[in-house]
């Protein structure tokens, strides 16, 4: 499990590699974490194309940040997920955040968002 | 019965993906589907770490077993604890609920697997331990394209 995060100024682009279930997430929670309360952030972009595997640990990791993100109003985007992750997040109400593309559109549409 | 597997290991986190790779493995034979395999080994993953978080609370030292059989296309796995148990199983499968939030824990774990599996059945008593059993029948790629 490997992981990169890009700041886009208030854009966080964390791109995740490999496998993530819970032991990968007890290991790079914290420091996504500490990265995005250390940034003046507004948007949290996560770009699963190369996530080969995720299980219901990883609704935690992303729903975890969403709350952290809450109280500046921030918004997630949850960016080329694979079919079988597209039906967790279904069940977990996180469909509304799930969109295909490429990372310079979800950072458009996250500003077309922040600029109203 | 075709083939027949028993993987066991103390409750860390890190056998995790031990027994994923294992039912991986124990599956190529079927040539699955590449969503057919990542919902199988979702399965797994959420069975597997319920036990060692929940059963064991990750002591390291209960044994978590994952035996798995193989009749036909259909695969059947128990994964199976000697921890604490669920006190109420009814409620522990509710979408949501989860007794570690501390632990960003999502309460989705069950109905990911229900929603996964074909067939699925929890058996619990609190500080015997619990056994989850579930099934999957795999449509072989090879057979997709006879069909």
């Amino acid at each position: 499990m490997n992981f990169e995060i890009n700041m886009e100024r208030d854009i966080a682009i964390i791109r995740l590699y490999g496998e993530l279930d819970h032991h990968e997430t007890e290991k790079i929670r914290t420091h996504i974490s500490q990265t995005i309360l250390k940034g003046n952030l507004h948007t949290i972009i996560w770009n699963l194309e190369r996530l080969n595997f995720m299980d219901s640990s990883g609704i935690g990791l992303i729903l975890g940040r969403m709350r952290e993100l809450s109280a500046v109003n921030g918004q997630t985007i949850i960016l080329n997920p694979s079919n079988t992750m597209k039906k967790i997040f279904q069940f977990s109400g996180l469909s509304k955040y799930v969109m295909e593309g490429k990372e310079e559109e979800a950072i458009l549409y996250a500003r077309g968002i922040v600029n109203g | 019965m075709d083939n027949e597997m028993t993987l066991s290991f103390v409750a860390l986190s890190e056998n995790e993906s031990l027994a994923r790779i294992a039912v991986t493995s124990f599956v190529a034979q079927l040539d699955p589907t590449i969503d057919e395999l990542s919902e199988f080994k979702t399965i797994v993953s959420e069975a597997v770490s319920n036990a060692i978080i929940h059963g064991y609370d990750e002591d390291g030292k209960g044994i978590v077993t994952v035996h798995a059989v193989r009749e036909g296309d259909v695969v059947s796995v128990a994964v199976k604890d000697q921890g604490k148990g669920i006190p109420d199983i009814k409620k522990a499968m509710e979408p949501l609920f989860t007794t570690k939030a501390d632990m960003e824990r999502s309460g989705m774990g069950f109905t990911i697997m229900e929603s996964f599996a074909d067939h699925l059945q929890v058996e619990s008593e609190p500080g015997v331990g619990t056994v989850v059993t579930f099934s999957k029948k795999f449509h072989s790629m090879k057979m997709t394209q006879i069909s």
